[in-house]
């Protein structure tokens, strides 16, 4: 056993877990963020995606005693994170994902989520292509990735708008 | 209880459809957006042990003994399972119980379970694994279909009737088809291959069992089919049925590699029985591998005769089917495998030989397509080649051969609606066909195939008369309506469906619907997520159980208002008055109104096929009460110096009867393209040399990522089925089936070989490009 | 869930540090770097340390900066992801960058290291199996056993170095910086293979990759990686092969180097097939028909073995063609080649 000093979705967190598990132990089965999910546990599938200082990252091949310093987000820090922001609902891709049908069976989604939270926070305007490219280390076995990749449009643009309007908002203030 | 009688396509008030056709949210997107949903591994009791299964290393061995002595020993283990401690047998088909959940006599394939250990944690259960002596006899494997036809000894399963290794057999002729090649204009005959996949659900397979202090025990189980597990666990058990309550959480992809009992479900309920504290087990992916129960590879010869007009005279065929090491499915599969290619077609003479036989591989089963995607694939080549034969066009090949609606198929199969001409009009149109096909540069082409599926089967699993679905609905004074169904919800969305459908008939909001689904403490039976047969069943019971409801809160409100019923309308939450005041309540009000009238609100809805399919033994096996129909076109390029095959774009037209809503819809179709095309190149469920998985893991499995995934178009056709929930039929297996003859018929179209035997590696297309060479 | 073995994690600040903590205890321990390769292979079985030690704490591991001599110095715990993203490095060095930009998937890139894809274990469809699946099987010689299932009755294991950045690196006469017992040594990447697929590296797994170094670039150096694998991502090469060519002023070919991968133990160099290339000029029939003569030796001298999934056959059949489409593209900067 060894005490972990985790930063999990803005909380300092400390549990004590065998020094040989995975985050994505930890986060499931020590912290009860179940929301990351299995798919293959050794790199094939994505479905374990965390970021890790915002960048996705595969919690079932990261030591859980690798990433003490770092800052973690999971798929339940993100609706969490947006009302912090004042947002209202859902973080918006969350909002969009569900919106454009790509949640079917929903195992591979907050792997998928993740990774294209990253892709946005890097690139606000993707093109297909792009999208494409960034969610290629997730599986998906129910969608055929077409409602994926618009769920990710329609975010994309969706901030944009947002980006547009609190742009215009703040000019007209000042 | 025919409550298909009742209900009709149309919108149940006359102001259209408020909720269906609409691209509503589904009832639990955000829970499974945000992390919220519960998965069976995300179920975490207190007290909880974790359980591993020991497993064979032999394809095929006689187990003598089974030495658990050490392993219970070992510090922290606290339940050790043999064979001999649950030796009833199981299978999904009633007839056919060849499984038991741990070996009793025999293992048949490797992988193939033989103890289990329940233990404190993961790590001192494997460690108890390694523990457990087990002394096998090796007997010889069998590990290639064509000699297990030939072999019956060592029959691989030694106590059935017939001693070999055949599984089932099955011959049916309709019409004479022999006697047609004399007068055909066109005889195309060959054979075809269709190779082992698999379902690879990014869920594995997971089970925790909860022992209540009453002797009742739960158990969450991630399958598609809650009933047949509740069945099955009562039978092995020897329990009480009413004992027992199975639970499917939220599940993570079936496509039918969660359908029948696992040996997992019934270890940990035994294991929780034996000590007393609940026992969770989770499959690794290699395991799920070998568990497989996926798309039983098929070795199949045909012969298609035709006039010179591309009118088909007859199909005869000849299909050598792998089992696996058990039943499974199996008995279904072979009727399956013949029965269901009678349309969109209309051929007058038809024959078909299925055989299919034990080796000692994991067991096949029913994979998204069950039984029908294999002779589709070939089927739809030969017509591609009667049609270059004739210098028809292949899309006009199949308008001449169309079966037409309201019809009956050449083997006694009732069919309703048909929306496949317009499947092919749509494609056509879409990928610019007849500008297109045939007039690309070397290395490109189109290709066009078309199917045909069932909307459920009116074969129950096991003969009774009960109904096939069943809901019950509850009125809340909150105005809240909370559904109850045994339908499996496995992402393809049924519980939105059933809000949607509920919603609908009641005239109120969605978010005023509630789906409590598979749970058998609490939902009405249900036969589960199989055949297609949800949206159709359960729909329709959904509806028949809403409209008892409906003509309670228009009374109750007529009376109120002293008004005719057929001046209530309910919309959208709303009540209003249709006669001359202008005058309105909520839907809780009326809800109240209802309460006092009636006392209590509930129902229970129905829905039992019709009698349907042809008078001859097995002719009930793969009559549906409706059929779904598909075309699809796909466009390819082929490197003609790597072999490799490139899938620019598919576009797939798919009639559903009516889109419940649009968007799962199109979410079917587009993933019921790519599970398909994925089978053209990509995967291959591949057993090396030692009868051991070559590579069980999704690296050495490979389902196409999103880069290796072709662009999809979805086109939807509704032909409104008379019988369905308003229209409805399928959407969620019929797209598979028409989209792997559409690749290879494009290949063909790109370069000119004509590829029989799957899969179509970057070898092959070589190899086949060279003979073409050599040839010219 | 794969189980991994019960160690400890040491997390040390430097270099010696870390040495000094994997030669401290009797039994097995293992460095880590993005964990991407030695996790899924600890999930297996495969190694058992007791004791493993995470580089990511040690600041000279990191980053990559351009050395007052003109060459670059990457760090070993320099992510995939930040090579293939590096301004300087994809303008001078493009066949690593390729490479690395096609090593699996975009996670395992952000995550994995250029010094662990160098220090990358072979691969086998024999090995790269769980300890269920091998103990099936009897075990072979790399883990466990005395067989090997690729040659039947043959005494090595040609397990397949599978490392993509690996044959780039090759080409670019990379440095590797190790701190050992010994101190510090600098060593050519060329020199720290042996043809031994259980232990594929002359230096033992207890020595330490501090950086790698590249030489300054020629003037006019141009390079491409072609990969073949089945899908467009997350997959191992089934063949793998870097060229660089220096063009001289006049646009001859003055130099050129190749090398292949996803063969056998060891990366495998092409030198005798690129020196047909010196003198030729890309753009004009003598290169091509160079480049067609290249593609015709290599395919002699790289003999895919059935050690990784997939067809050898039909991967010999790719060598003269990614052979042939690698040196086109190095030669007019339209790398990689890859299918998607
Ligand atoms: C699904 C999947 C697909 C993959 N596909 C590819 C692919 O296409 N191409 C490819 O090349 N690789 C692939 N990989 C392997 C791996 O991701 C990469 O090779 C990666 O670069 C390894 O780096 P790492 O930092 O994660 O290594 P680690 O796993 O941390 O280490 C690998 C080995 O190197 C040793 N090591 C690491 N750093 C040092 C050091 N500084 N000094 C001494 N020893 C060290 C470790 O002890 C270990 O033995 C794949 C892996 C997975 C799981
Ligand atoms: S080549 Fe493969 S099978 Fe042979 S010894 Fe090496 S790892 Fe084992
Ligand atoms: S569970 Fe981590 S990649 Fe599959
Ligand atoms: S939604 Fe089921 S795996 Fe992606």
């Amino acid at each position: 056993m060894r005490v972990f000093r985790l930063h999990v979705n803005g909380d300092p967190v400390e549990v004590a877990a065998p020094e040989h598990w995975t985050l994505l132990e930890v986060l499931r089965y020590q912290l009860g963020l179940t929301g990351s999910k299995q798919g293959c546990d050794k790199g094939d599938c994505g479905a374990c995606t965390v970021l890790v200082d915002g960048t996705p990252t595969l919690s079932c091949l990261s030591l859980a005693a690798t990433v003490e310093d770092q800052q973690i987000t999971t798929i339940e820090g993100l609706l969490p994170a947006h009302r912090a922001a004042g947002g209202e609902g859902a973080d918006p891709l969350q909002e969009s994902f569900d919106e454009s049908g790509a949640l079917q069976c929903g195992f591979c989604q907050p792997g998928m989520i993740l990774s294209a939270k990253a892709l946005l926070a890097e690139n606000p305007d993707p093109s297909a292509a792009e999208i494409k490219e960034s969610l290629a280390g997730n599986l998906c076995r129910c969608t055929g990735y077409t409602q994926i990749y618009e769920a990710v449009l329609a975010a994309a643009k969706a901030d944009m708008h947002a980006a547009i309007s609190t742009d215009s908002a703040k000019e007209v203030q000042s | 209880m025919a409550a298909r009688d009742q209900h009709g396509a149309e919108a149940p008030w006359d102001q259209g459809f408020r909720v269906v056709g609409k691209e509503n949210r589904k009832v639990d997107g955000l829970s499974k957006a945000t992390g919220e949903a519960i998965y069976t591994d995300d179920i975490q009791l207190p007290g909880m042990l974790h359980a591993k299964m020991l497993r064979s290393p032999h394809p095929h061995a006689r187990v003598l003994s089974v030495d658990t002595s050490k392993a219970e020993a070992l510090p922290g283990v606290v339940g050790v399972l043999v064979g001999a401690e649950l030796p009833v047998r199981y299978g999904v088909i009633p007839w056919t119980p060849d499984e038991t959940a741990l070996a009793v006599d025999k293992v048949r394939f490797i992988g193939d379970e033989v103890a289990a250990v329940a233990a404190v944690d993961e790590d001192t259960a494997n460690e108890a694994l390694d523990l457990i002596e087990v002394e096998y006899e090796v007997l010889d494997a069998i590990l290639d279909p064509e000699q297990a036809l030939v072999t019956p000894e060592p029959p691989i399963h030694e106590d059935r009737k017939r001693r070999d290794n055949i599984s089932k057999h099955v011959e049916l002729e309709f019409g004479d088809v022999a006697a047609q090649v004399e007068d055909a204009d066109v005889v195309i005959e060959g054979d075809y291959t269709f190779h082992s996949t698999t379902h690879a659900a990014i869920e594995p397979h997971c089970a925790v069992a909860q022992p209540n202090s009453d002797g009742r025990i739960t158990l969450w189980s991630s399958t598609q089919i809650t009933h047949y597990v509740h069945r099955a666990l009562a039978r092995v058990l020897e329990l009480d049925p009413a004992r027992i309550r199975v639970i499917q959480p939220c599940l993570g992809g079936g496509f039918g590699g969660k359908s029948d009992p696992f040996s997992l479900e019934f270890v940990v309920a035994q294991l929780a029985l034996k000590t007393g504290r609940p026992v969770k087990m989770l499959w690794t992916r290699e395991e799920v591998f070998y568990a497989h129960r996926g798309r039983h590879p098929m070795k199949m010869h045909y012969r298609t005769t035709a006039k010179a007009d591309g009118t088909i005279t007859g199909v005869d065929a000849k299909l050598l089917i792998d089992g696996g090491s058990y039943s499974s499915f199996g008995l279904v599969t072979t009727y399956y495998s013949g029965q269901l290619l009678t349309g969109p077609y209309a051929f007058p003479n038809y024959r078909f030989d299925s055989t299919r036989v034990f080796t000692n591989r994991p067991p096949n089963g029913p994979k998204r397509g069950h039984g029908s995607v294999q002779p589709r694939f070939a089927f739809e080549i030969q017509l591609d080649e009667v049609a270059e034969q004739l210098s028809i066009d292949p899309i006009e090949i199949r308008r001449r051969n169309f079966l037409g609606e309201h019809t009956e198929t050449v083997n006694g199969q009732r069919v309703t609606s048909n929306g496949f001409m317009q499947c092919l009009e749509e494609v056509e149109k879409a990928s610019d066909w007849r500008e297109r096909r045939g007039k690309l540069p070397f290395g490109r082409g189109l290709g066009v195939a078309g199917s045909m599926y069932i909307s459920g089967t009116n074969y129950p699993v096991y003969p009774n008369k009960m109904p096939q679905a069943g809901v019950q609905l509850k009125i809340d004074r909150s105005g809240l309506v909370t559904v109850f169904t045994g339908g499996n919800d496995i992402g393809q969305g049924s519980n939105s469906m059933v809000a949607y459908l509920v919603a609908e008939e009641l005239g109120i909001k969605v978010e005023h619907v509630k789906v409590v689904a598979a749970d058998t403490d609490l939902c009405p039976v249900d036969l589960g997520a199989y055949s297609s047969r949800v949206t159709f069943m359960v729909g329709n019971a959904a509806i028949d159980g809403a409209r008892k409801l409906r003509k309670q809160i228009v009374e109750a409100v007529a009376k109120n208002w002293e008004v005719e019923p057929r001046d209530v309308r309910l919309m959208d939450g709303t009540v209003v008055d249709l006669s001359a005041e202008a005058r309105s309540m909520t839907h809780v009000e009326a809800f109240h109104l209802a309460e006092e009238m009636f006392d209590t609100l509930g129902s229970t809805g129905a829905y039992n096929t019709p009698t349907l399919g042809g008078d001859y033994r097995g002719g009930t096996i793969g009559s549906s009460p409706a059929y779904s129909f598909t075309a699809h076109v796909a466009d390819v390029e082929v490197d003609t110096e790597t072999g490799r095959i490139t899938v620019n774009k598919v576009w797939v037209a798919h009639d559903c009867g009516r889109a419940l809503n649009p968007m799962i819809v199109r979410g079917q179709m587009e993933g019921s393209t790519y599970m398909g095309a994925a089978e053209v190149s990509l995967e291959s469920h591949h057993l090396n040399r030692f009868g051991l998985h070559a590579g069980p893991s999704l690296l050495d499995y490979r389902i196409p990522t999103s880069v290796d995934t072709p662009e999809l178009e979805a086109l939807i056709v509704e032909s409104i089925d008379p019988e369905g929930p308003f229209g409805a039929k399928e959407a969620g297996e019929g797209p598979l089936h028409s989209t792997i003859p559409a690749i290879a018929n494009a290949v063909f179209d790109a370069v000119g070989i004509r590829l029989r035997h799957l899969p179509f590696t970057p070898a092959k297309v070589l190899a086949a490009l060279r003979a073409k060479e050599e040839q010219a | 869930m794969l189980r991994l073995p019960k160690f400890e994690v040491k997390n040390p600040a430097t270099a010696e540090e870390a040495v000094a903590m994997i030669l401290e205890i009797e039994g097995d321990a293992r460095f880590i770097a993005g964990g991407t390769d030695l996790n899924p292979n600890m999930k297996h079985g495969l190694f058992a340390p007791e004791r493993v030690i995470a580089l990511n704490g040690i600041g000279e591991l990191q980053g990559i900066r351009l050395d007052e001599d003109g060459s670059m110095r990457i760090g070993a715990m320099a992510t995939l992801a930040e090579v293939t993203k590096h301004a300087e490095l994809n303008q001078f060095y493009p066949a690593l960058c390729q490479a690395a930009k096609l090593v699996s998937g975009p996670q395992l890139r952000n995550m994995g290291t250029l010094g662990g894809n160098v220090m990358l274990d072979t691969r086998c469809q024999w090995y790269n199996q769980t300890y269920f699946w091998r103990k099936s099987l009897g075990y072979c010689m790399k883990k466990d056993g005395s067989k090997c299932h690729v040659v039947e009755g043959g005494s090595k294991c040609v397990a397949a170095a599978s490392n993509d950045t690996a044959p780039a690196l090759m080409t670019l006469n990379a440095e590797l910086e190790f701190v050992t017992t010994e101190g510090r040594a600098r060593l050519p990447i060329a020199d720290l293979w042996q043809a031994d697929g259980i232990w594929n590296k002359k230096l033992p797994h207890t020595a330490l990759l501090v950086a790698i170094h590249l030489p300054k670039p020629a003037a006019n150096s141009h390079g491409a990686y072609g990969k073949l694998r089945d899908r467009g991502s997350v997959d191992f090469p089934l063949f793998g092969i870097a060229a660089r060519l220096n063009f001289g002023s006049d646009g001859t070919i003055e130099d050129a180097a190749l090398c292949a991968v996803a063969l056998q133990a060891r990366p495998w160099p092409l030198k005798k097939a690129a020196s047909l290339l010196i003198g030729t000029h890309p753009g004009k029939d003598d290169f091509n028909d160079a480049v067609e003569k290249v593609a015709n030796l290599a395919a002699k001298q790289c003999r895919p073995m059935p050690n990784i999934p997939g067809d050898h056959e039909y991967r010999h059949l790719m060598v003269p063609v990614f052979t042939r489409r690698t040196l086109h593209a190095a030669a007019s900067d339209e790398g990689p080649v890859h299918h998607v």
